[in-house]
């Protein structure tokens, strides 16, 4: 499209007034977008009168960090009132090892898959590539129960295990996509040189793999970080993670709705998975466009 | 590709080491394919096991048939369910793909700050729907929220109080729901226009078309996969909708804003009817079921012919 | 008698219930450059892939030096592979590549330095060694690939179309190169190409291959000069072998082929007597034959090298298409109704509708059998 608009004749009047209208929508969507972000992070700056009585969109009268450190340390997630930092570490202890095994299980799997096919793997591929749109409503009554039979209900470990075999699909299918277009001559002749399986595998895909390493790590911290469901169903008290600890303190009752502590919570909350887009974000959309399914 | 069915000539030891070499691609995967094979597919039938049963709040293996189809059916709490997810779902899907449409063409016109806007755009996609529901609960609280700051603002009468509104409150998650997923509709668009052949836009260009019949007639349609792929996805987004919906309302007020995913938890986790659950459970299995498979069967084809 | 280099026997290569390679077998000596010629799909990159152990054999046998190598790794097959992609490992410099074959085969450090350090001084790649394959320009890579070969010192080296990827310059180079490194090592090489230019000037022997079957087998000359059969006359050779319908007549004590000239016969017939046929001709008289002519068999009448053949006939023919080349011209005409092309002096050549008095030199003459396409005799 680029090339053209230029010979669109950009100096006449109509069409600078054409730009400026797709600036102005731009520039609307992106107040739309942006509005609640500011107004969480105004929020939770403010002290409770200010919001009382100033409008939401108004700048804070006084800068008060209160909200962030009593979110973080003292507010009461049901009866407990430790803040969300004990559950912030639990989503960290949870996502650390999940990430790391999921991911590094995607990419063997998918090297296995693409560069050694053998007889079944289109069938194994099909079952993952389903398996990655199973709404988890129906396992987690089985998984209920499994976790309960090992041992690992409402704990952090059980979580991890959760989180790794419900995300092996999407790492193998992140990796299989990119690993089928690595030509399979590379495979072939390192085999000719005599290199094996595993040696193919740290010592020619795996260095040529930091792109969609770091794709599917983002991806899958993202996803691990931002679960809800998996969370509140299998956890309860202390081993929650941030994202059911922070619903918990938003809709605990007792006592004064404070708005501004739940503004700097649901931020502490967000912090890490926004700290990465904005890090990484072309590696985010490229995950994100990549969950698009290719065959 | 390497497929090297040459084990060692002769020898026990070689020839164990033949075999392992030639089977370590499939010992490898093993384990990955058990596991979706357990969790997956084995946990599958347990859930559809379980709705042919009369379970309560523990698991009872006795069947009793199909009668769980039929009497959920006749619970509102299901029919609300239901009908709120075909509101939701067509406003959900149909508003963000308009608006990640209008936002990919908008920026496919040489925008100076293509890349923070799209930064912009994208960012509430990183976030869990736990804050994103977090946030809009409180924009939409009429106390405090965009209604108080209007009112602030001089306008004294005006009303923005859909959340706690029966009628209206749905509305107020696809609006939250829009906000968080229409960047990723603009990001699947835009990466599709931008992989559109530069020739056919110059011949057409040539041809004397002008820009709105560009998109219309040549740019549009051949990006039509990239449609369908953000309208399954979206539709699957849609199906699974559970935590914007606890965060923002809690499928109040009363059952105006429950969803089957919400009345699946429900039954599971405060009710104690594992049956109903299952069988929800299992009527959003075969929804999406419906959708996907003949989708990804034609996205394979289509692969293949590549 | 010395042992083959490789031993090729009756080898079969099924896809479920498609037929790749229909049985092939050869037998190369030691130092021989055997190339596989065939378009693409004619088997010869599977046929390659198995010698290298990277594709199963259905059936057959593959020997190596003498040692069937059916149930042997790769690795241990004593062989080494360029490839058309050249397959360098993106992520080694040039050194680590060409070594990795040889720390795969536990060779120590000071040994391995020493032979990079002859293979890359012999392709002069030694001011290349530390790079990666990404900054090297597309000729460099190919002398890294054909060094990471080298430095094994196999029995039989492997060539997958590996020039098919250069330009047209660069093409003609590394072929004098990769000939003039076969004089001098010696080395036995399988060079599988679709360019039969690369065949003609590199082999020692041929084979034309066309739907998983050798059609020929034979040094590049026999095969210009004796094709067994059409396809093979066609496939070798620019512009392929000229293919005139005639019909077999007896000429006094020889025989003749007799064929229409001209745009539907206006030049009316000729009789072009032949010279020492195979007694199998003799079966086909009175009926018709594919006759065989390369375009530089039929040449210039006026051309002084005409004196020089002695069985020249001369032939007098309307000109369809001039297609002026430099040094000479190819001439299209019509001859027994198909169109055939003659290679003529440029500075003699004749214009489109005039007529050119062209020289068939016999002697070159091919029959073949119309409906089977082979060769007569």
């Amino acid at each position: 499209m680029t090339e053209l608009s230029i010979h669109g004749g950009a100096n006449t009047a109509s069409a600078r007034l054409g730009r400026l209208a797709i600036y102005g929508a731009l520039a609307i969507f992106a107040a739309f977008y942006l509005m609640p972000l500011a107004v969480m992070v105004m929020t939770s700056l403010k002290d409770l009168d200010d919001i009382r009585t100033n409008s939401l969109l108004a700048l804070p009268e006084r800068l008060t960090t209160f909200a962030w450190s009593h979110a973080w340390n003292e507010a009461c997630i049901g009866t407990e009132c430790t803040g969300l930092a004990p559950y912030f570490v639990n989503s960290l202890v949870m996502a650390i090892p999940a990430v790391a095994i999921s991911t590094f299980l995607g990419a063997l799997n998918g090297y296995a898959l693409t560069k050694w096919r053998f007889r079944g793997a289109n069938l194994i591929f099909g079952l993952l590539l389903f398996g990655s749109f199973i709404p988890f409503q129906v396992v987690i009554l089985p998984m209920a129960q499994t976790l309960g039979f090992m041992g690992l209900s409402s704990s952090v470990a059980g979580l991890v295990l959760v989180h790794t075999a419900y995300g092996i699909n999407f790492t193998t299918l992140f990796f299989r996509n990119y690993y089928v277009s690595l030509p399979d001559d590379l495979v072939r002749a390192a085999t000719i040189d005599g290199a094996g399986f595993f040696t193919v595998f740290w010592r020619i895909v795996l260095p040529l793999s930091p792109s969609i390493i770091v794709v599917t790590v983002i991806w899958q911290f993202t996803q691990i970080w931002n679960d809800f469901l998996f969370g509140a169903s299998f956890t309860s008290g202390g081993s929650q993670p941030v994202t059911v600890a922070l619903n918990n303190l938003v809709n605990t009752t007792t006592g004064v709705k404070m708005y501004n502590v739940d503004m700097a919570a649901a931020l502490i909350a967000a912090a890490p998975t926004l700290l990465v887009y904005v890090v990484a974000g072309r590696y985010f959309i490229r995950g994100l466009t990549a969950g698009a399914v290719k065959g | 590709m390497a497929d090297t069915r040459a084990g060692a000539a002769s020898g026990g030891p070689a020839r164990v080491a033949g075999w392992l070499q030639r089977h370590l691609p499939k010992i490898v995967v093993a384990p990955s394919v058990i596991a979706a094979l357990v969790f997956f597919y084995g946990f599958i039938i347990w859930t559809a096991y379980i709705s042919l049963t009369g379970s309560r709040m523990l698991p009872d293996y006795e069947l009793i048939g199909f009668q769980n189809y039929q009497d959920i059916w006749r619970l509102s709490r299901w029919n609300t369910a239901v009908w709120n997810l075909a509101i939701f779902g067509v406003l959900f899907i149909g508003v963000s793909m308009l608006v990640g449409c209008v936002l990919a063409v908008l920026l496919d016109q040489r925008i100076r700050a293509e890349g923070a806007l799209r930064t912009i755009y994208l960012y509430p996609m990183a976030i869990s729907y736990i804050v994103t529901g977090t946030a809009w609960r409180w924009l939409m609280d009429p106390e405090i929220g965009i209604e108080a700051a209007v009112r602030n603002l001089g306008w004294e009468s005006f009303t923005f109080d859909w959340i706690t509104n029966r009628d209206m409150a749905i509305y107020t998650i696809v609006i939250a729901a829009v906000w968080q997923a229409s960047g990723f509709v603009m990001a699947m668009v835009l990466a599709a226009l931008r992989g559109v052949d530069q020739e056919i836009i110059k011949a057409a260009w040539l041809d004397g078309a002008s820009l709105p019949q560009i998109y219309r007639r040549i740019i549009i349609p051949s990006i039509r996969p990239v449609f369908l792929g953000a309208f399954v996805i979206l539709m699957h987004l849609a199906i699974k909708t559970f935590d914007l919906i606890m965060a923002m309302t809690s499928g109040g007020p009363g059952t105006a804003t429950s969803l089957p995913a919400t009345f699946m938890y429900d039954m599971a986790f405060q009710r104690d009817r594992l049956d109903l659950a299952a069988t929800s459970a299992v009527m959003m299995l075969v929804t999406v079921t419906a959708i996907i498979v003949p989708y990804l069967y034609s996205e394979i084809r289509a692969g293949r012919r590549d | 008698m010395a042992a083959s280099a490789l031993d090729i026997r009756d080898v079969r290569k099924d896809f479920g219930a498609t037929s790749v390679l229909k049985g092939v077998s050869l037998s190369l000596a030691p130092g021989e450059f055997l190339v596989l010629l065939g378009p693409s799909g004619c088997g010869k990159s599977t046929l390659l892939n198995m010698i290298a152990g990277l594709d199963p054999i259905t059936a057959g046998e593959i020997a190596i030096d003498g040692r069937v190598v059916n149930q042997v790794h790769p690795k241990d097959r004593d062989i080494a592979m360029v490839f058309q992609s050249y397959a360098l490992y993106p992520n080694m410099s040039v050194a680590k590549n060409i070594a990795f074959g040889l720390e795969m085969r536990h060779i120590d450090r000071a040994e391995r330095e020493r032979r990079i350090a002859d293979v890359s001084a012999l392709l002069q790649i030694d001011h290349l060694l530390k790079r990666k394959p990404s900054q090297l320009s597309g000729g460099q890579r190919q002398r890294v690939a054909m060094g990471r070969a080298l430095v094994r010192d196999p029995k039989v080296f492997l060539f997958d179309e590996p020039l098919s990827n250069l330009d047209a310059k660069l093409r003609v180079d590394m072929r004098t190169e990769i000939k003039k490194l076969h004089r001098r090592l010696g080395t036995t090489i399988v060079y599988v190409t679709h360019d039969q230019i690369e065949a003609m000037t590199l082999a020692t022997r041929i084979a034309v291959m066309r739907a998983g079957v050798i059609e020929q087998l034979a040094t590049p000359q026999q095969l210009y000069d004796e094709p067994a059969n059409m396809y093979v006359g066609g496939f070798v050779g620019s512009p392929p072998m000229n293919f005139i319908p005639a019909t077999l007549v007896e000429n006094g004590s020889a025989l003749a082929v007799r064929f229409a000239v001209g745009p539907q016969g206006a030049g009316g017939e000729v009789t072009l007597p032949l010279v020492d046929t195979p007694a199998a001709a003799r079966g086909y008289v009175g009926k018709p034959v594919v006759f065989g002519l390369r375009p530089d068999a039929l040449t210039d009448f006026s051309d002084a090298e005409a004196m020089l053949r002695p069985h020249g006939q001369r032939l007098d023919v309307e000109v369809d298409v001039l297609e002026p080349t430099g040094a000479e011209a190819l001439t299209y005409v019509t001859l027994g109704g198909t169109t055939a092309i003659a290679r003529v002096n440029a500075r003699r050549a004749v214009d489109v509708g005039e007529t050119a008095s062209l020289l068939a030199d016999m002697s070159h003459a091919r029959l073949f059998d119309p409906d089977s396409e082979q060769a007569i005799g």
